[in-house]
């Protein structure tokens, strides 16, 4: 790629805006499963993620008719430990690289 | 996901719509309202978690609920930052579940207690949960609609009556904790 050839040897690293990807390498996600209760799932999201109402129950429905959602995002260890927390509630939740998801799922939970 | 309307088959729903909620915000923390025959029955299920989480062996797949992968994907550098989180994190899980069970345990085996505090119900929550999950695979619930499928003669039918209490005490009490 050209861009890359042209690059000046000296890099200036800039100043990133915290919400771009290049921060927020990984995303986390919730998958949805037969047995939690919907409003358990719910409180778990305000609970960990200090989510409004609003914003948590957009969240569970999302997990409950998508089948999934990204509930949280940032560096690996950041999603690793909200990926334990979750876990440690019950939750059926995994990590992986933003960008990896195939078919497009709703980052961030909409707002 | 299940909905509050299938918490509780036909006949438990009625009981349960007669009488008060099994947890209630007071203004000295949270109400309990369980008889002795309940504490009693919810110490036992939790007292079963602790047996499985000390004795299970690793990888059971009644406790598999309790113990999911960390990565989605299992290719690759994700394999092994997988194999790392569960040598790093599995002891730290059962340490969390085994800390909540025995602060439950504790409070309901004193029966004159009658109230609870947010982070006392909160460790309720986690526990009842965590039943929930593994009775829920036991009874090898895969659509949400299974639980509404009460066959009387099943030779799981009291395991699913169980299901449904434990769904109805978690709403009530997830319900008081979001109302603060």
């Amino acid at each position: 790629m050209t861009l890359v050839a042209a690059a000046p040897s000296t890099v200036v690293r800039p100043e990133v805006d915290e919400s771009t990807s290049l921060d927020n390498p990984w995303i986390v996600l919730v998958w949805n499963d037969p047995i939690n209760l919907m409003s358990y799932v719910t409180f778990v999201f305000q609970k960990l993620f200090g989510y409004s109402l609003e914003k948590a129950t957009a969240l569970m429905l999302d997990v409950h008719e998508k089948g999934k959602a990204v509930v949280s995002s940032g560096s690996r260890e950041k999603a690793e430990m909200d990926v334990y927390r979750l876990h440690e509630h019950g939750l059926w939740a995994t990590m992986q690289k933003d960008g990896g998801q195939k078919d497009g799922g709703r980052k961030d939970g909409g707002d | 996901m299940v909905g509050k309307k299938t918490a509780g088959g036909k006949t438990a729903a009625t009981e349960m719509a007669r009488r008060k909620p099994p947890f209630e915000n007071g203004r000295n923390g949270y109400i309990i309202n369980l008889d002795d025959d309940e504490r009693h029955f919810i110490r036992r299920l939790v007292g079963e978690v602790r047996e499985l989480l000390t004795s299970m062996p690793v990888g059971d797949p009644k406790m598999a609920r309790l113990f999911p992968p960390a990565y989605t994907h299992s290719t690759g550098e994700d394999a092994d930052a997988e194999t790392e989180y569960q040598r790093l994190m599995r002891d730290e899980l059962v340490a969390s579940r085994l800390d909540s069970i025995g602060r439950i345990d504790e409070l309901l085996a004193d029966t004159s207690s009658s109230t609870m505090s947010g982070e006392q119900l909160n460790a309720f929550v986690v526990s009842l949960n965590s039943v929930r999950l593994i009775l829920g695979t036991i009874l090898d619930i895969t659509d949400e609609d299974d639980d509404e499928d009460d066959d009387p003669d099943s030779p799981l039918a009291a395991e699913m009556a169980m299901y449904h209490f434990l769904s109805w005490l978690l709403d009530s009490a997830v319900t008081a904790l979001m109302q603060g």
